[in-house]
């Protein structure tokens, strides 16, 4: 029992680091229509950027984490601009769009491999004790990291259904045309969508860096969110975070009764076999194309 | 002599795993990143044939590449049957890709759990334990005969190259280049999407599982580590640089992308984030590739031809 | 009555609350021509959606030829013999018209995968014979010294052409257009019903036409009905004499008379 209510933190904690980056890449789709394959390279750049604010900077936590935040920030913006608009501007099919994500994303992995190695990096920060509630050990790094990612994603919320910006980013993901006729300034959209996509790669990264390590490669767990999002359904994100709970949980299970060793297999067979009894996911609805 | 006769080799090879890619991703427009995986099914499953069970190597060839496709049905039929977005199924490519290379890291220590194991569901698996233990986990599947040389790879590319162009060109290619142009329309003007999409990938697992398979019979061992996701996003980048809708294109790219980097060795590093570069510049700049939507009915030789012999007139643009 | 060749009954959608067709019938007898009209939002091109399966209906039925079709794939709909043309053209735009238009003849291919490979005697009589009557076809709608042309860079109305000569290459028994004649002048309203009208009487066809251009509409419908779609509700099915003096469409287009 003690193992279940440890392993069910944990799965917590690591879904709703998968939760955020759901939700990044949900945005980015609902707005733009493709999937934003470089925000896997964002999740890596935003770990290493704390790491070196800790290590060569010598900050302190928060501000690593605000140095993080900023400078992934500017990458994800400064991507969009880049790689993303000259494409979206001559209405290039998603297939491209894809291509270039993809390509943004070899760059910046092996940039950083070329920088700092493939080696594996612990967090430099303090490992703190373990909390004990009635035997059961939890970690404050579980809860630090499960708090402040729902805290962010409880943010986005309030950002996206209670703020005129909101408005405007939801407008667009409606329909982006009319969203821009209705005096809906495209350019400022697309800059707010990618400055929150690049907080959220941002803060899982760290999260991410400190629940494991630290390492070029990192980013390729955000297949697991995407599994998550494929797991709850497409297209909403209330269904991505639950996507992401459950395959948190399950990978944790996993690893807590079965074998670590086996816990992307699991993940990958849960995937294809929610595809074949749901074929829309959980949550989600079929999704016709306007004809 | 050595030397050019390994980069034709692994340059063939590359080809041969390149055109499987154009197929899926520049005919059909289903975005893969997990052809690394299908290799690895080809090359393992052709050297057991070959190996373990004296499976004459041409044959041992096209029974792994049959086996790699048989195996893309693992993820397409679950993937297309959703209609799941072309970019979640490249999401599942990846999947399947990584979950593949899990298991061969760990073929020996599955093995060897099933050979002491007495009771349970690894009962059932008795009989593969020591096979598993053979393929090696992460030490690799070694000395393996080693067949391919650079004439067998020659007439493999020059079959492949043919085969391909047989394949776009008919009926079911047209089909896949209409899949990828509009899905909808396509499905509304009676193209089954799903059997389709299942034959594209299956042709395209296939030619990535004969590569797989060459590859083994060429270095005489295999090892999980040759099939990375670095490996996948090389034939990506075949046939993103080549072009969409192209055969000769990936052919010349998956070429020169194999020799480049043997010959210049200190640019190894610097290879990927080259390739992520031009991947953005290629698609703001030029996104057909270098050879994007000219047929392979060899146009331009035809214009040649024609102007060099005064044979009729030239065809319209096409 | 079961000489209908379509029989929709009642069928109704609700799009998230709204009710964007409701409770429409329409019968069709094999070789009837008829006319759907209505105002913008009416719920026309649903209906096709709706034949077509692109959306689900939440109630009704549909039967083409006796059978019930609902719930059939699209492409299985499309082989039964249901095929269309799009509001917003949807052709293949990097494929030229020839190959638009050959692609709904082999949409179903018409030799085994093996044969595709190794490309037998067969085959090739079958690649041959297709690309006669694709040219045939793009003939017939006046695109034959287009055929090599992108379809993307074709004008706007032979583009909607184009997107009828591969309507018709899938061999449909019922052909649904979906306002054809939209962004055409005059001259070319004229050959347009010239041509629609050619179609209809030499390939025997079923059609439903979908337009705003009365005055297409009024000419082709002459011998036949038109059925007048307000609010996703059938409105009126009459002769075109019939419905231009019908006091509910005049309404429904013009908005309610003033009652002084």
């Amino acid at each position: 029992m003690e193992l279940f209510i440890q392993q069910l933190v944990s799965g917590i904690s690591i879904g709703a680091i998968y939760s955020l980056l759901a939700v990044g890449y949900a945005l980015v789709y609902s707005v733009y229509n493709f999937t934003n394959w470089a925000f896997d390279g964002f999740m890596a750049f935003g770990a290493f950027m704390a790491f070196t604010g800790i290590t060569s900077l010598f900050m302190p936590f928060w501000l690593a984490a605000l140095f993080s935040i900023i400078l992934t920030v500017i990458l994800s913006v400064g991507t969009e601009k880049l790689a993303y608009s000259p494409l979206r501007a001559r209405k290039a099919p998603r297939l491209f769009m894809m291509i270039s994500a993809m390509g943004v994303n070899l760059a910046t992995v092996n940039i950083i491999n070329l920088i700092y190695g493939g080696v594996f990096r612990k967090f430099p920060i303090d490992t703190l004790q373990p909390i004990f509630i009635k035997g059961v050990s939890i970690g404050r790094m579980d809860l630090m990291a499960g708090g402040i990612s729902f805290g962010v994603l409880a943010l986005l919320w309030v950002f996206l259904y209670r703020t005129k910006w909101g408005l405007g980013i939801r407008a667009s993901s409606i329909d982006i045309m009319t969203a821009s006729l209705m005096g809906i300034n495209n350019n400022a959209v697309a800059i707010v969508v990618f400055a929150v996509t690049g907080v959220l790669s941002s803060v899982a990264g760290v999260f991410y860096g400190i629940k494991y390590a630290v390492f070029p490669m990192m980013g390729i767990v955000t297949i697991k969110a995407m599994i998550a999002s494929i797991v709850g359904g497409l297209g909403s994100l209330p269904a991505a975070i639950l996507g992401s709970m459950i395959l948190g949980i399950l990978e944790t299970m996993v690893s807590g009764y079965i074998s670590s060793t086996y816990r992307d297999l699991f993940s990958f067979l849960f995937l294809i076999i929610i595809l074949l009894f749901f074929p829309n996911g959980l949550m989600g609805k079929s999704s016709g194309e306007k004809l | 002599m050595g030397y050019i006769n390994t980069i034709i080799i692994l340059g063939g090879i590359n080809i041969i795993a390149a055109l499987g890619v154009a197929i899926l991703t520049g005919y059909t427009g289903l975005f893969t990143i997990g052809h690394a995986g299908f290799m690895a099914l080809g090359g393992y499953m052709s050297a057991i044939f070959v190996k373990e069970l004296g499976v004459p190597f041409p044959i041992a060839l096209l029974l792994g590449g049959t086996f790699a496709g048989l195996c893309s049905f693992i993820i397409g039929y679950p993937a297309f049957r959703s209609e799941l977005r072309g970019d979640y199924f490249a999401v599942a490519t990846l999947g399947f890709s990584e979950a593949t290379r899990l298991l061969l890291n760990n073929t020996r220590s599955m093995g060897e759990s099933i050979n002491t194991a007495e009771s349970g569901i690894a009962m059932l698996f008795k009989p593969i334990g020591p096979l598993l233990v053979k393929l090696g986990g992460v030490f690799g599947y070694m000395s393996l005969p080693s067949p391919t040389n650079v004439f067998v790879v020659v007439v493999a590319v020059i079959l492949a190259l043919f085969f391909a162009h047989m394949f776009v060109t008919s009926q079911y290619g047209k089909n896949c280049i209409a899949i990828s142009q509009d899905e909808v329309a396509a499905q509304m003007m009676g193209v089954n999407l799903l059997k389709t999409k299942m034959i594209a990938l299956f042709v395209s697992a296939f030619y990535a599982g004969v590569a797989g398979g060459l590859m083994a019979f060429y270095f005489a061992y295999l090892t999980p580590s040759f099939f990375t996701i670095t490996k996948s996003s090389d034939l990506l980048a075949a046939v993103v640089f080549g072009g969409i809708q192209s055969l000769i294109g990936p052919v010349i790219t998956g070429f020169i992308l194999v020799v480049f980097p043997e010959l210049l060795r200190s640019f190894a590093e610097w290879r990927l984030i080259i390739y992520g570069f031009l991947f953005v510049i290629v698609m703001i700049f030029r996104p057909q590739g270098l050879l994007g939507y000219v047929e392979m009915n060899f146009y331009f030789v035809r214009i040649w031809w024609n102007k060099i012999f005064r044979r009729g007139q030239t065809s319209q643009e096409g | 009555m079961s000489s209908e060749i379509l029989n929709v009954k009642n069928l109704t959608v609700d799009f998230g609350g709204v009710r964007a067709v409701n409770n429409v019938s329409i019968q069709l007898e094999p070789g009837e021509f008829v006319g759907l009209i209505g105002p913008n939002g009416a719920g026309k091109t649903t209906i096709f959606n709706l034949i077509t399966n692109a959306i689900k209906p939440t109630a009704g039925e549909i039967n083409f030829k006796g059978k019930n079709i609902l719930g059939k794939s699209p492409d299985r709909i499309c082989q039964l013999g249901i095929s269309r043309t799009f509001q917003n053209i949807r052709l293949f735009p990097q494929m030229t018209a020839y190959e638009n238009v050959e692609l709904g003849f082999h949409s179903a291919p018409q030799y085994s995968l093996a044969e595709a490979f190794i490309r037998t005697p067969r085959a090739r009589r079958i690649e041959v014979d297709t690309r006669k009557k694709a040219m045939e076809l793009l003939e017939m709608v006046n695109l034959k010294e287009h055929s090599h042309a992108r379809a993307s860079s074709l004008p706007y109305g032979l583009q909607r052409r184009l997107e009828m000569a591969r309507a018709m290459a899938t061999n449909p028994e019922l052909l649904l257009l979906d306002e054809p004649a939209a962004g055409m002048n005059d001259d070319e309203c004229n050959d347009l019903i010239k041509l629609i009208r050619e179609i209809h009487t030499t390939m025997h066809y079923t059609m439903i036409m979908i337009e705003h251009h009365m005055n297409v509409v009024m000419d082709l419908c002459r011998d036949s009905r038109i059925y007048v779609l307000n609010l996703g509700s059938m409105l009126a099915v009459g002769t075109p004499t019939e419905i231009q003096s019908n006091p509910d469409v005049i309404r429904a287009y013009l908005g309610e008379p003033k009652n002084d």
